[in-house]
């Protein structure tokens, strides 16, 4: 395996595509790669090309989330998905930008299983283990994404800014269909430069998960108000991060037999963060 | 793929301090301090390292934590324990007094399969007795 070093956005994007994979921090990427769920015979590290640190509200992708954690400026939403968020370690090695491209920690998509995700015919977790899946989305895969940032910044209403475009955060992800299987828009070749975010008046994240530090979320909830609307997103209900438009919402979900209790413990999260802003 | 920063440790360079348990970044065991940083060296990629200065449990041997750990009895199979150190001796140069709220915060990442997480805490709260 090739690990190529470019100094500048243009050479990296060059060098991405054709099985290349860029590298941020590396936490998510290189289990993947060695366990065969990802294959890439050159990675970009993308360090040197990557803005880092926060500047009024913009945070570049290559910060950690170390630094976001300590960050007194930011809203108070994305410091808490960001303390929440992993160990201490890993958020000292992640990137915000890799923490939003992160894949499903469904077992067996983890495992290697010839699932619908990976392009195979069943969902295993729809009979199979499924308490850690979704709620919402869930027809065709019922994985849920675990990404605590990524509900902080929907429910901010962040923008993206990348080597091509910009766009809100709710847009980098889509739900996977039949005949594309990605839970990203983003292209092979295209790096997030930037995450450009909005001032709410107040905002705040809670998660509910299995130990009280360390542990991905059963549920996330983060909201953010702006003057009278306030901005709801969840994390681990879906596929990709979920914008609830309404708390009523709630009253539609799809839980799998073993996921119904996510709905009970989105409801309460919900009422304690609406309370809490 | 390429080698990881724990490969390379334990096999080139013969420090063995850095032990390996889950090889995929989940548990802490392989804990060494890039610049200070406690990093997973299981899923660092050497080549990636440059010219950042490399900190493992040799490195730490006189240091106080050490006694700590043994005073309080912080070990039992002693697995974790050289991640243990290593993510303490980060937490104890950034705040020498650190509360019981920022031990946990800041020990969280390093799991003990022995369970003596109530000692390891003790170790660190009184690392300077
Ligand atoms: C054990 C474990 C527990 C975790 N727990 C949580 C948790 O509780 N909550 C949570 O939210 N997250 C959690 N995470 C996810 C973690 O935060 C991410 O792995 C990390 O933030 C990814 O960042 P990275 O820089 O290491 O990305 P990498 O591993 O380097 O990259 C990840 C992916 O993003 C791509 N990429 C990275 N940066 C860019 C960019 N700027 N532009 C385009 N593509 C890019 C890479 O090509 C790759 O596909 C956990 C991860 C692990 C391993
Ligand atoms: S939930 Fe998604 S990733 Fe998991 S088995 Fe079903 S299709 Fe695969
Ligand atoms: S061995 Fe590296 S985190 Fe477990
Ligand atoms: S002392 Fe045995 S794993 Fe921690």
């Amino acid at each position: 395996m090739e690990l190529l070093r470019p100094s500048s956005p243009e050479e990296a994007t060059g060098a991405l595509g054709n099985g290349s994979r860029a590298l941020a921090g590396g936490t998510e990427l290189v289990p993947l790669i060695r366990d065969g769920l990802v294959k890439a015979d050159t990675l970009v590290e993308i360090r040197d090309v990557v803005p880092r640190g926060v500047t009024g509200t913009r945070i570049g992708a290559g910060t950690t989330l170390a630094e976001l954690e300590l960050d007194g400026e930011i809203p108070q939403a994305l410091r808490e998905a960001c303390a929440q968020a992993a160990s201490p370690q890993l958020r000292s090695m992640g990137t915000i930008g890799g923490n939003l491209l992160q894949a499903t920690r469904c077992w067996y998509w983890r495992l290697g299983f010839d699932c619908w995700l990976h392009g195979g015919e069943t969902c295993f977790a729809r009979d199979g283990a499924q308490r850690e899946h979704a709620v919402f989305g869930n027809d065709k895969c019922a994985s849920a994404h675990p990404s605590d940032i990524a509900a902080a910044l929907l429910a901010l209403g962040a923008t993206l800014r990348t080597t091509r475009r910009e766009f809100a955060v709710a847009e980098l992800y889509r739900l996977p269909t039949d005949d594309d299987r990605n839970v990203t828009t983003l292209a092979p070749d295209e790096l997030i430069l930037e995450i450009e975010l909005t001032t709410p008046d107040a905002s705040t994240y809670l998660k509910a998960m299995d130990r009280r530090k360390w542990s991905f979320p059963i549920v996330g909830v983060a909201a953010a108000r702006f003057g009278g609307e306030t901005r709801i997103a969840l994390a681990g209900v879906a596929p990709i991060p979920w914008l609830l438009d309404s708390v009523a919402i709630l009253d539609e979900a799809t839980p799998l037999p073993g996921t119904g209790y996510k709905v009970e413990i989105a409801r309460a999260l919900v009422r304690r963060a609406i309370e809490a802003i | 793929m390429g080698r990881s920063l724990a490969q390379v440790l334990r096999d080139d360079l013969g420090f063995t301090g850095t032990k390996v348990a889950c090889g995929e970044g989940h548990c802490g065991a392989c804990t060494v301090q890039l610049d200070g940083v406690p990093t997973l060296s299981c899923i660092t990629l050497v080549h990636t390292v440059g010219d950042r200065e490399v900190t493992t449990i040799e490195g730490l041997r006189d240091h106080r934590l050490i006694h700590a750990f043994v005073r309080t009895d912080a070990v039992q199979c002693g697995f974790c324990t050289p991640g243990q150190v290593v993510s303490a001796a980060a937490l104890v140069a950034a705040n020498p007094s650190p509360s019981k709220d920022e031990i946990q915060h800041a020990m969280s990442g390093n799991l003990c399969r022995c369970g003596t997480y109530p000692k390891i805490e003790e170790a660190i709260r009184t690392w300077q007795d």
